[in-house]
Formats: structure tokens, sequence, C-alpha cells
């Protein structure tokens, strides 16, 4: 078997000693440090970008709390303003119908009044019409001339009678 | 031994160029050549690919880092946090046996990890660098290693020794794991090989069929014997931080 020939085995040992020595003093001092580093780099880069979107995350939520609590003091400051103009239309139109009351509330006392007004004048004209009936039927039947206080005076003394 | 058609030929060392220091036969062999090879082929890619340094990868660039984070990961999982210091060295030494063993399997290219002289001196580096870093860590205490707690005292007569032996095997049983696998796939490899010549008509067919699924599970082994020789490197360095 060549392997236990120990002809070339100074030389195998003197080889492997100068190519291992060799590659590993250039993979500890040139190519390890350089895929370290590229490694290195890409971790903080992906930290960088995760750190930045939990960032930009939180300001998104911020963004979406703002938004909603406009939206609340939105909504509160409309049910106000509704509330506020349904209580004014509500006193407007109280004040409105108190006034047409008030209105007709006149209009009714007098039209009253000119009602009783009226039923004054036409009992004052019946008296008359009776006076000068009375005046007019004495003179045709008796020829006495009857002055009118005389027959007003009749007139109030009968007046309960026929009223 | 190694007549010409023998499937250990392939083993056989062929010097380049001789050469002579001190004395030694220090020749460049096509064993150095194999050797050479894999360093180019490692250092080449690890820096090429990486050398654009860019955040998201190019797929050769994910190679480099894929193996960087499995080797990183495995000493993590294996020593914690006291291994990154090692990092390098199971790396290279990882590096070192996989692509040794892939280029290996490249027909007509020489698998100097086939050789024992090369594995053994490989898992002598790390059995003296873990046994100096043992007696760094814990001084004379690290004899206790030895010592198993929690066993009746008749046993420790019986246990100690067993435990010495295995602690002195580790660099053999490390080295013969790697040379023993790669000298048998690759005989087996030279062996199915002969057949298919020699078979009368079609029916080499078959074992080239057989060679080409053997070749798979080689490459396989190949990358299972760098990761076994990596693990085990990390599961001594860890011996040497924790005594049972």
């Amino acid at each position: 078997m060549p392997q236990l020939n120990p002809e070339f085995f100074v030389s195998q040992l003197f080889w492997l000693a100068v190519f291992f020595t060799f590659l590993f003093v250039f993979l500890w001092r040139v190519s390890l440090p350089r895929i370290a580093t590229v490694l290195e780099k890409r971790q903080n880069k992906i930290d960088e970008n995760l750190s930045s979107a939990k960032e930009l995350q939180e300001q998104a939520m911020e963004i979406e709390k703002k938004i909603n609590d406009q939206i609340n003091k939105a909504k509160v400051e409309t049910d106000e303003k509704i509330k506020e103009t349904i209580n004014a239309l509500q006193e407007d139109v109280s004040s409105q119908l108190s006034s047409l009351d008030k209105d007709l509330e006149k209009k009714v006392s007098d039209a009253e009044k000119e009602i009783l007004k009226s039923k004054d004048d036409q009992i004052k004209n019946i008296n008359n019409e009776i006076a000068n009936i009375t005046k007019l039927t004495v003179g045709k039947i008796t020829d006495i001339e009857v002055s009118d206080n005389e027959i007003n005076k009749v007139i109030e003394i009968h007046k309960g009678s026929f009223n | 031994m190694a007549a010409k058609d023998s499937p250990l030929k392939q083993f056989e060392i062929d010097p380049i160029s001789n050469i002579e220091l001190g004395g030694y036969n220090i020749s460049f062999t096509n064993s150095s050549f194999a050797m050479l090879i894999t360093v180019l082929v490692i250092t080449l890619f690890l820096t090429l690919t990486v050398n654009t340094r860019s955040i998201i990868p190019s797929r050769m660039q994910l190679i480099s880092e894929l193996m960087y984070n499995f080797i990183a990961q495995l000493l993590s999982d294996t020593v914690g946090d006291n291994g990154k210091r090692y990092f390098p060295f199971v790396f290279s030494l990882f590096m070192f046996v996989l692509i040794g063993n892939m280029v290996g399997m490249i027909p007509y290219q020489f698998t100097f990890t086939s050789h024992i002289i090369v594995t053994f001196a490989l898992a002598a580096v790390v059995f003296i660098g873990v046994t100096i870093l043992g007696f760094i860590n814990h001084g004379i205490k690290f004899f206790t290693f030895f010592y198993i707690p929690g066993v009746p005292f008749y046993m420790h007569p019986l246990l100690i020794p067993i435990e010495v032996i295995s602690y002195l095997s580790r660099p053999i049983s490390l080295s013969v794991r790697l040379f023993a696998n790669m000298l048998a796939g690759h005989t087996l490899l030279k062996v199915f090989a002969g057949f298919v010549v020699s078979m009368p008509f079609f029916t080499g067919v078959f074992p080239l069929a057989f060679i080409v699924a053997l070749t798979g599970l080689e490459i396989l082994i190949a990358f299972l014997q760098a990761y076994v020789f990596a693990i085990l490197t990390c599961l001594y360095i860890n011996d040497a931080y924790h005594l049972h």
C-alpha cells in the first residue's frame, strides 16, 4: 500500500504544513472577516429596517388615533349643534304660538265687545222704533201728543219685561 | 504490490519536481499539487464571491455565507460562546478536508485525504492543540477529565485506564476514519472501473452504472467525513472547556 511507504512522509508533512498554514492564515485574516462584515452589515440593515418599520407603525397608529379623536369630536359638536337648533326652533315656535294666542284672545275679546255694543245699539234702535211707533199710534188714535221722554220712561219701566 | 493495474496504484505518489532540504526529501508531488489546487479553490472562491460585499448576495456569495454559517452554527451548538475563537481553525480544517475530498473525486486527480500521514497530521494538530487548551484552561485539574464522577470507587482502576486510552486514541480514530473512508471508496471505484473494461460485450454497462451511483455516494461521503472531522474537533474543543 503506497500510504505506508515512508519515502514521501516528510514531503507530505512539509507541503501539508505549508498549504494548511497558508490556508488558515488567509482565511483567518482575509476571507472570514469579509464574510463576517457582510453578514454583520446585513443584520444591521435588517435591524434598521425592522426598527423603522416599527416606528412607522407607531406613527400610523398615532395618526389613526388622531383621526378617530377628530371624528368623535366632530360627532359631539354636530350633536350639540343639532340640539341647539332644535331648542331654538322650539322656542321660536312656542313664542310665535303664544303671540298668536294673544292676538286671537284680543280679537275674540274685541269681537265680543263689538257684539255687545251692536246688541246695545240694536236695543236702542228697537226702543226708538217702539217709541216712534207708539208716538205715531197714539197720535193717530188719540190725537194726544206724547213726548219722547214720556215714551222712553215707559219703555225703561217695562224694559225688564221684554228684555 | 502496486502493479500496473492495481486499484491501489492511484494512491502512489509521483514527484513532480525533486526538492531536497537539509537532507530531507521534500519533493513537490502530485499530492502536494492536489493540496495546492485545494487551497487555491478555497481561497479564490471565498475571496472572489464575497468581493462585492453585497448586502443582497449573489448565488455564489450565498454559498460562501452558507458555509460560514454552517460552521459557525456547528461551533456555537457544540462549544458555545467559547468556540468563536477557534472558528477560523475549524473552518479551515473543514474546508481543507471537504475540498480535498472533492478534488479527489475528479477523475485522475490525486486524493491527499486518502493518505494516513496527512490525516494523522491534521488529527495530531487537533489533539495536541486541544490537550494544550485543556491544560491552559484547567491546569493540573485537566487530569480529572479521566475521572468519571458518580461511579463506585472500585470501578476507577478499570475506568481511568479506559478513559486514558480512549483519549489517546482520539487522533488515531479521527485520522483513520477519514483515511479509511477515502481509501475504501476510491479503491472500490477503481475495482469496478476495472470491471467495466474487462467484462465481455455490453455487460460492462452494469459496473459502469454502479460507478455512477457510487460516485454520488462518494460525494456524499466526502462531505460527511469533512463534517465528522469538523464536529469531532468541536467536541474535543468543548471537552477542553468542560470536564465532564
